[in-house]
């Protein structure tokens, strides 16, 4: 796809020359886990903490069950605001530069979602060494091995991916930032709250547990954390882990389809 | 000689309702610059948009150096130069980064790339500032920029969109001259859109007069100067029972009021008829505020075609001494 590599370098160019947003991304989902994390100390429940801790898959803390929803909502944020970059454009009258060039104009939308998910690659090394600094942060008793960084990594990727093509269909045609910020403010609470991201199962209303059964961003919040706390996972985890990273590749190539066909379809100055 | 450019029958409705460029008809000649002039709002814009595979037509085709607008839309896009209306590169590239994206979008081979960019920083004199970010950039540099990055891919046909729009004087009559010696050295097919008349009458060795989205009259500036058969005596009256008076002029090809309030009219021969005009007016009590005396420019072509002069608004009432009068 030719002009794939060109426009993802060139965003990414801008990404790291603007300080302030490349910071506010980083520092943002560091707020997270200290303060979100922090604030709530799952010790606490319960006698000696035995029975609250079920409740939290057995993680030592809050913030070693946190890590997994964090890191997907990161990938979550990133994602849906790479939509806006495409209005950013066109507002700023450079797509038309893209749209003159002999390319596939899918490359265009496709270098922002690509952009967002090398960006989230950095944000996610950055949190992972900033939630094992902080006191009462992320605890990995069991080590970690290659497959449970892949499993990690995948999952958030396939999350960014599969939001950041869904925004950018949605900028392919629209020329208001408002509209997509609207959209994005209106969706990204029942996204992170009606998911695994935060909260147990458990410790839901039955309807919202239902319900949160279906979100994409459970699915990967909880493969993450399942690897996160308990490493090598029995046979029940596993499958567990493989169902939800299945149901995310068959979203993200879902996604992948949609997105190709209408952006080149119907991209527009 | 060889046509660069062949458009036919091309239509813009945009919704279903405004039809911004309407059933055009256009063959350009290989090598020439071709002048599109129109008002803003004429439908040039959407016509150079369509001819170069941003917008697709609602009807009709184009053909392209051969090849076919609806259906080699990349190929079209690999042997066309664009210099659009807006500013189109990015701020937050340097002058040189922004040409090296160009070059990749157009696969251009990396030495290849690199030699043009430098060559074409020169050509526009932006060799000591490439490393700026472009947003750092006056206007007319940045508008430099583009003509460069619209000659990356070197190609067939550049388009240039009102090249010249809000630029002073000196960068204006600059860019005018790379314009020139781009044509003259390279033979390669230019469409210049633009409401300065003065700029395609310097510039386009053929032009069209484009109105309401439609082509109105095609040809050289000499060829179109000369179908006006006569000069033109532009008269300013007092009122319209002066107009309706000067109206029984005999020895004029034409009488017509314009856009601006202006008489009109048309003679085969000023110096000749000046005399009769003069002896008609006093003997008939006109005494007009001002009497103009023209030969045949573009402007008067421009007005002779769409009735109204290029850079007249609508008529209207004087909505600045309404508003302030209310204080």
């Amino acid at each position: 796809m030719g002009g794939l590599i060109p426009l993802t370098i060139r965003d990414l160019k801008r990404w790291y020359r603007n300080p302030v947003s490349a910071v506010v991304g980083v520092i943002q989902p560091i707020f997270w886990i200290v303060l979100f994390g922090s604030a709530f100390d799952i010790a606490k429940f319960g006698p000696a903490g035995g029975a609250s801790s079920a409740f939290f898959e057995g993680a030592p803390d809050y913030i070693t069950y946190l890590m997994g929803g964090i890191l997907t909502i990161i990938g979550l944020f990133t994602g849906m605001f790479s939509g806006v970059n495409i209005i950013w454009d066109r507002r700023l009258g450079i797509l038309q530069r893209f749209l003159i060039a002999p390319i596939n104009r899918a490359s265009i939308v496709f270098s922002r979602i690509l952009s967002s998910v090398a960006r989230i690659g950095v944000q996610i090394v950055i949190l992972f060494v900033v939630a094992l600094l902080i006191p009462d942060g992320l605890k990995i008793d069991h080590g970690i091995t290659a497959m449970d960084i892949v499993i990690i990594v995948s999952a958030v990727l396939m999350i960014s991916f599969i939001f950041s093509s869904l925004f950018s269909i949605i900028a392919v045609r629209t020329t208001k930032m408002e509209s997509i910020f609207g959209i994005v403010n209106l969706i990204n609470l029942p996204l992170m709250f009606a998911s695994y991201a935060m909260f147990p199962p458990d410790l839901m209303a039955n309807w919202l547990s239902n319900v949160a059964k279906y979100n994409p961003v459970s699915w990967s919040a909880q493969s993450i954390r399942l690897v996160i706390i308990h490493g090598n996972l029995n046979g029940a985890e596993s499958h567990t882990v493989l169902i939800y990273m299945l149901g995310l590749l068959a979203l993200a190539v879902f996604m992948l389809i949609i997105t190709y066909v209408v952006s080149n379809k119907e991209i527009r100055e | 000689m060889e046509n660069s450019i062949e458009v036919e029958n091309l239509t813009k409705v945009y919704n279903g309702k405004v039809k911004a460029v309407d059933n055009v008809n256009l063959k350009i000649g290989k090598g020439m610059i071709y002048g599109l002039l129109g008002q803003n709002g004429a439908g040039k814009s959407t016509l150079i948009k369509m001819l170069t595979g941003v917008i697709k037509p609602t009807s009709g085709t184009a053909k392209i150096a051969g090849y076919d607008l609806n259906h080699d839309s990349l190929k079209i896009r690999r042997i066309t130069g664009v210099v659009p209306q807006d500013l189109t590169t990015d701020g937050d590239l340097s002058g040189k980064e922004n040409l090296k994206l160009v070059a990749d979008l157009y696969d251009i081979p990396k030495k290849d790339a690199l030699e043009s960019i430098d060559l074409l920083l020169h050509m526009v004199d932006l060799y000591d500032v490439r490393d700026r970010h472009a947003e750092t950039y006056s206007g007319g540099m940045r508008k430099r920029l583009e003509l460069a990055c619209g000659l990356m891919n070197k190609p067939d046909v550049l388009f240039l969109d009102e090249p010249t729009l809000g630029l002073d004087v000196t960068t204006r009559s600059n860019l005018w001259k790379y314009i020139r010696s781009i044509q003259k050295e390279f033979q390669i097919t230019i469409i210049l859109t633009s409401h300065y008349l003065d700029e395609v009458d310097e510039l386009a060795n053929e032009l069209s007069i484009i109105d309401h989205g439609k082509i109105l009259v095609s040809g050289t500036s000499p060829e179109l100067k000369k179908s006006l058969k006569g000069d033109i005596i532009t008269v300013h009256l007092k009122n319209d029972s002066e107009f309706e008076k000067l109206k029984s002029f005999k020895d004029a090809i034409d009488i017509k009021k314009i856009e601006t309030g202006d008489i009109r009219i048309k003679v085969s021969n000023s110096d000749e008829v000046l005399p009769e005009l003069m002896g008609f007016l006093s003997k008939n009590q006109i005494s007009p505020d001002s009497i103009n005396i023209r030969k045949p420019s573009l402007d008067e072509v421009f007005i002779e075609y769409t009735g109204r002069n290029i850079n007249a608004e609508q008529e209207k009432p004087d909505y600045a001494k309404l508003m302030m009068g209310r204080r």
